[in-house]
């Protein structure tokens, strides 16, 4: 699968991945976030976009169990829908809910020697509602948190939306970027770490699944 | 006016008319609590109180008062609603701020909240400067000085996200009470604790409680537990009671069969101290003081090493708990101990691990146990 064919897996420990719209963000981190239940990790998957019940039906579907999600959705956009004991609502606004929440589940997962990912979709979102710094502030605490608990994070960011100086400043919080973008019909990714480099390699999206050509 | 916390309210008496209180808050801590308890306290003491909604819907802030088992339905109390617009939604509250990033508007409706209530509680002082700008600050003075003219009392629930230092200077000076809400961090947060950093109504002394949140019930004091381990006759029970200003041991025949307990006041936190015998696991014993265990001391004899391995084993079951720990390394007064560095390269432990020489007999370094296990609680 992809992540191993980069041979980038677990090397960082704060990845961000940027590209255009429609380029298979979505589905690039839904997979890299299945691949480490897979492996056995813990998983919480935090979703501004997409229902919660849909990733959480998807990775049932290629089943794995071991995941928690924390719908920042439907309580931002002012339906009070209950907890589920997969899901855990809230708004987008409270980004300290949502460290709070992340601590708990991490505590939870370390009870049972679990390594946990956490996946991000996406901060875009977060940038949209909340001003730069705020969300800065707010990555700077949880970041340093995913390193010091040993997790992974994948976070994705949509290019376009944001200015050069703001994108920057995220690239700053993460120790490894991940680049997708769509030319002529054909899609590519590239890596990029402080130790490591992986220049533009073509992919495709086959049955929700991402697969790299070599 | 009452804080309505724990120990806060015997530390701090009644709230004077025209004050404010702040509760600065950890942002990995879930402490938005704190000011809602405040308000319901004295909304059940008839006092009418308006709560400022910045960082969720008027509905869910609503929900979070239930799920501690709050009735805040009451006419004497109601809500700003600062969010609802920002989201597009349309706001049935009593209070309803339109355009929440106009400053303007904003200060209008709080104006006219601080002249109709008694109590004004801001949900969150943090989420309306994100938005606004640093520029609320002078608002918040403004706010302040009303309150005064207006015999009412106001209390700020403020994230300290990394801010540029001037900004949580501000908000403390600005404040007449602050209260930080802390996180113990050890990989993850494992504890929560309160403390009055000033006060200009009260003198107050440096004091941390602990806490946990009960559902229903609220912010809830409880004491801090450390454990004592460490193979058998490394010395636990001897320096459980160096350590403790009180303390008691079941045993039999010199050796620990059930249990030490001790206490100590130390630095601002009470602390209770349990010896686990040498002989068995402590897991159980783990158990059943549930999640209030904050750390571990090892206890090793210095200049026993073929007991090392034995305190390998249990040092790997405390870390299972994902607890901190502190190897003592006792009987550093008897010739032929082996140093701290040599403990740590036999026992084969990671870098970062803290070795602490003392004797538990002659008290020497006992202190330097805890400092070194807070240390790593709190950060000093």
């Amino acid at each position: 699968m992809l992540t191993g064919s980069l041979s980038i897996n677990g090397k960082p420990s704060n990845l961000m991945i940027i590209g255009p719209p429609l380029v298979g963000k979505t589905i690039l981190i839904r997979n890299m976030f299945f691949e480490k239940i897979n492996e056995g990790f813990g998983g919480i998957f935090i979703t501004t976009r997409s229902p919660a019940e849909e990733i959480a039906d998807w990775l049932s579907s290629q089943g794995v169990d071991d995941f928690k999600i924390i719908d920042c959705v439907s309580k931002t956009t002012m339906q009070d829908l209950p907890d589920e004991p997969k899901i855990k609502r809230l708004s987008v606004m409270d980004l300290t809910g949502i460290t709070v929440k992340v601590n708990e589940l991490f505590k939870e997962y370390l009870k049972d020697e679990k390594k946990v990912v956490v996946a991000f979709d996406s901060l875009s979102t977060l940038l949209m509602y909340l001003n730069e710094q705020t969300v800065l502030r707010f990555l700077h605490v949880f970041s340093s948190r995913i390193r010091t608990t040993g997790a992974v994070a994948f976070y994705i960011v949509e290019e376009g939306m944001h200015d050069e100086k703001t994108i920057a400043a995220l690239k700053q919080l993460f120790n490894g970027v991940l680049e997708l973008k769509d030319e002529n019909n054909q899609r590519f990714l590239r890596y990029m770490d402080t130790s490591v480099r992986i220049d533009w390699k073509e992919f495709e999206v086959q049955d929700n699944a991402i697969v790299v050509k070599t | 006016m009452k804080i309505g916390i724990p120990v806060l309210d015997e530390l701090l008496g009644d709230v004077p008319r025209g004050k404010t209180v702040t509760y600065l808050i950890d942002p990995e801590v879930e402490g938005d609590v704190f000011p809602l308890q405040t308000l319901y306290e004295n909304l059940e003491n008839g006092n009418s109180c308006a709560l400022i909604v910045s960082s969720m819907s008027p509905e869910i802030i609503k929900n979070r008062f239930r799920e501690f088992g709050w009735d805040i339905e009451k006419d004497s109390f109601s809500i700003v609603d600062a969010y609802s617009a920002y989201v597009g939604a349309s706001s049935e509250e009593k209070y309803f701020v339109k355009n929440p990033a106009d400053l303007k508007e904003l200060d209008r409706v709080i104006t006219r909240a601080i002249e109709e209530n008694d109590l004004i509680v801001f949900n969150s002082l943090s989420t309306i400067i994100d938005i606004s700008g640093e520029d609320v600050i002078e608002f918040v003075n403004g706010w302040n000085k009303y309150a005064m003219l207006n015999d009412a009392v106001i209390v700020y629930g403020f994230t300290s996200w990394p801010y540029a230092q001037e900004v949580l200077e501000k908000i403390k000076e600005l404040s007449n009470t602050v209260i930080s809400v802390g996180g113990i961090h050890h990989r993850v947060v494992l504890g929560h604790y309160y403390g009055i950093l000033k006060s200009d109504w009260k003198e107050v002394k440096n004091k941390a409680v602990l806490f946990k949140l009960l559902r229903p019930g609220g912010v809830r004091a409880y004491i801090p537990k450390i454990l004592v381990t460490g193979p058998f006759n490394s010395g636990k029970t001897t320096f459980v009671h160096s350590i403790s200003t009180k303390a008691v041991s079941v045993d039999r025949l010199g050796t620990t069969v059930a249990l030490d307990h001790g206490h100590v006041d130390y630095k601002g936190f009470s602390i209770d101290i349990f010896g686990t015998p040498g002989q068995e696991r402590f897991n159980p014993v783990l158990k059943i003081l549930g999640g209030e265990a904050l750390g571990v001391i090892v206890v090793v004899d210095s200049t026993k090493p073929e007991d090392f391995p034995r305190a390998k084993e249990m040092l790997a079951e405390t870390t299972r708990f994902g607890l901190p720990y502190v190897i003592a390394a006792n009987k550093q007064d008897i010739d032929g101990c082996l140093s701290p560095e040599e403990i740590k390269r036999k026992m084969n432990l990671p870098d970062d691990a803290v070795v602490v020489p003392m004797s538990a007999r002659s008290k020497e370094g006992v202190y330097d146990v805890l400092d070194a296990l807070l240390n790593l609680l709190i950060g000093g």
